[in-house]
């Protein structure tokens, strides 16, 4: 009799825990995925509001992408940013001016000093993590945007009648997608079509010059650990799509950096590895580091880091097209010379950003 | 009951106690030669028999050394877990009572703030893990009665001032970054371990595991009464502090390794207290076999379960509870 208690104790235990893992599974994975479900209310965005015009006509009604309907009866004065990618994105649409607040720790990144120092001072809204409601509410904004994680704020600002609007630039629709939104919102829409007609270019550039390459494997080293990748899902894997590249971390089915061993490293062998824009380890760590000699590209010393001088182009900013073609300046230098590459990236600072990109990196020669 | 029947009873057990080291052993080495050709790297025995050389060297750098760090990280966590258990008459007493795993927690969190590489990281750890310890002791030394209750006191006093300095160090991490690290670290894994990492830990351990069976005889007087031990002609403070020093170079060299193991050092001296009655050095060595039977286990799930990399901590809780259940109600859920 005891026995056979035992057993059904240790089965439902074995259950339980069973049961615990597998909605702890099923959690993460309904997290990672919502980018992809967000894809849908992208559709209903562009049906409601055609950007043909170029001119908003106000009251305009958006829906964000969140699938939150906002009506915006004017045209908003007071702009907050509480996201970093939006902040950086109001710079290119040339609409920086009207902002009277920003999301915390702006000087960690440098876009800002370099294009618009001004944006420094103003005051800071807090974060993701932790939003500063009533700093928020005090600068008395007529619109404020906010990553679709604040969901939660969002409904507060309009309880007190303050438009919100939440994006989520997960992968490169989800940011085409929220640069529409934030133009018709804002009336900017003339500087968002310059910026996505650039976008296409470079783009469309990097088709035609790789359209005859034979993809050469890469692995993309994460920001807070060297053994941490970009999986299938990852916006990272896409930029490497479009840089012609073969992501390694593809074999595996995820929607965030994932954890593999350098075991896993050495069985996918890749002939190049590229370090995320602010990775804390540094190209010689790798080069050095004794578990990885006999790795193709640590062999051949074909190990690379993203430029952090302007902005982290591994993640889905406005400029991240920068990304897939500077990546495919160093795999193909016979397709896109390092000229060209460093020429759209000129460009687009210069265009959108009004600073010179190439006289930094000088400066930071000298 | 006559001389016969208990020294007949007495045969019964001890022939139970030799079965249960014959059984954890063979099953440590079939889980040690197993985790030798689980993992992500596409080994073929053809290709290491034929000599391999690329093969080899991947095989003697990475997996034989995680191998390796199961075993003796196991091992030297339930020594461990057994020490502390006993010194402090505590069935809950693990070596966190005097701050080793939160102090390795701040210390490694300082390390991935401010050096970031693995080796800074893994000497962070440990120094933090021994500073921890060393103030305890310190601490409790200023009471001169030297009770236990008061070490364990200090202990929590020193575990709260260090989960403090952990909370902070997480406060000014970057939240994308380095509070990644950090808690992927206090997770613990075995990931990461190469030959090059491990040689001095694995001497360091190798060389408390010794001198602990060494003083195994005194850190079970310790376990009776105070009044006691003394009578027995023991310095119990003098005592105590070498066995928990030594206990702690062993979880500091493993836990700066493989950041926090839960549940192995708790879990491992209650099975084996259990399988064997009476006898400190052999209970205290079954100790280590099951720590490295749990740890190794758990590991080949961790690095084979999913197509990427868990926390080991996870599987030695989801392995280690539902047998320390069974070994409980087999036990007739008596009182020790």
């Amino acid at each position: 009799m005891k026995k056979f208690l035992a057993l059904i104790l240790v089965s439902a235990m074995l259950f339980a825990v069973g049961c615990n893992s597998v909605t702890g599974t099923s959690e993460t994975s309904e997290i990672t995925q919502e980018p992809t479900t967000e894809t849908s209310s992208s559709e209903t965005t562009a049906e409601i509001t055609p950007i043909d015009n170029k001119v908003t006509s106000y009251p305009v009604t958006i829906t964000d992408q969140a699938g939150r309907e906002v009506v915006i009866e004017e045209e908003p004065k007071n702009l907050v940013s509480g996201y970093y990618i939006t902040s950086s994105l109001f710079i290119a649409l040339g609409i920086e001016d009207r902002m009277v607040g920003i999301e915390s720790s702006p000087e960690k990144r440098p876009i800002y000093a370099l294009s618009r120092p001004e944006l420094l001072e103003l005051p800071q809204v807090g974060s993701q993590k932790k939003f500063d409601f009533e700093a928020c509410v005090a600068l008395e904004p007529d619109l404020v945007v906010l990553p679709k994680k604040l969901s939660d704020v969002a409904e507060q600002l309009e309880a007190l009648g303050i438009d919100a609007i939440l994006v989520n630039p997960e992968n490169e629709e989800g940011l085409i997608e929220t640069i529409n939104i934030i133009s018709v919102a804002t009336n900017s829409q003339k500087e968002a079509d310059k910026l996505l007609t650039f976008i296409d270019g470079v783009k469309s550039t990097l088709k035609q010059s790789l359209s005859d390459v034979d993809p050469v494997s890469l692995y993309l080293g994460g920001n807070s650990s060297f053994l941490s990748t970009a999986a299938s899902g990852m916006y990272q894997s896409d930029m490497i799509a479009l840089a012609g590249g073969k992501n390694v971390g593809d074999e595996i089915n995820d929607t965030y950096w994932v954890d593999v061993s350098y075991e896993q490293i050495l069985a996918w062998n890749p002939q190049y590895i590229i370090l995320a824009s602010n990775a804390e380890y540094t190209v010689e760590d790798i080069l050095n580091d004794k578990s990885l000699q006999l790795c193709d590209a640590v062999k051949n010393g074909k190990v690379y880091k993203l430029p952090s001088d302007a902005e982290a182009w591994d993640s889905p900013i406005p400029s991240c097209i920068l990304g897939s073609l500077w990546i495919a300046s160093v795999l193909y230098p016979d397709s896109i010379s390092e000229e060209d590459c460093n020429k759209i990236i000129e460009e687009y600072y210069e265009t959108f950003y009004g600073f010179s990109y190439s006289s930094i990196k000088q400066a930071e020669a000298a | 009951m006559d001389s016969a029947t208990v020294q007949l009873s007495r045969q019964k057990q001890h022939k139970k106690e030799i079965l249960c080291f014959v059984i954890g052993s063979v099953l440590l080495c079939a889980l040690f030669l197993i985790s030798l050709f689980i993992g992500k790297y596409p080994f073929t025995i053809e290709g290491l028999l034929s000599g391999n050389e690329r093969q080899w060297l991947i095989f003697k750098m990475l997996r034989l050394s995680r191998s390796i760090v199961g075993v003796i990280g196991g091992f030297a966590l339930g020594v461990a877990g057994y020490i502390f258990q006993t010194v402090f008459r505590n069935p809950l007493a693990s070596p966190d009572i005097i701050g080793v795993a939160s102090g390795a927690s701040a210390g490694a969190a300082f390390g991935i703030l401010f050096f970031s590489t693995s080796l800074m990281v893994t000497a962070c750890a440990f120094g933090g893990a021994f500073l921890a310890v060393v103030f305890t002791l310190l601490l409790a030394s200023i009471d001169r009665s030297g009770k236990n209750s008061t070490v364990v006191l200090a202990g929590i006093a020193v575990h709260a001032l260090a989960q403090t300095i952990l909370m902070c160090l997480k406060l000014i991490a970057d939240p994308e970054k380095e509070l990644a690290s950090i808690e992927y670290w206090i997770m613990g894994s075995l990931n990461g371990i190469n030959s090059n990492s491990i040689k001095f830990n694995i001497l360091l351990i190798a060389i408390s595991l010794v001198l602990l069976f060494v003083f195994h005889r005194k850190a079970v007087i310790l376990a009776s009464d105070e009044g006691e031990a003394k009578m027995l002609g023991l310095n119990v403070n003098a005592t105590r502090l070498i066995v928990l020093l030594l206990s702690t170079v062993a979880v500091a060299s493993v836990v700066s390794m493989a950041g926090l193991i839960s549940f192995v050092g708790l879990v491992a001296p209650h099975i084996a207290k259990r399988l064997i009655k009476n006898n400190s050095i052999a209970t205290m060595f079954m100790c280590g076999i099951l720590g490295s039977i749990l740890l190794e286990s758990a590991d080949i799930f961790a690095r084979s379960a999913a197509q990427t990399e868990l926390p080991v901590s996870v599987f030695t809780s989801i392995i280690g509870v539902p047998f320390l259940v069974f070994i409980i109600l087999k036990g007739g859920l008596k009182h020790e």
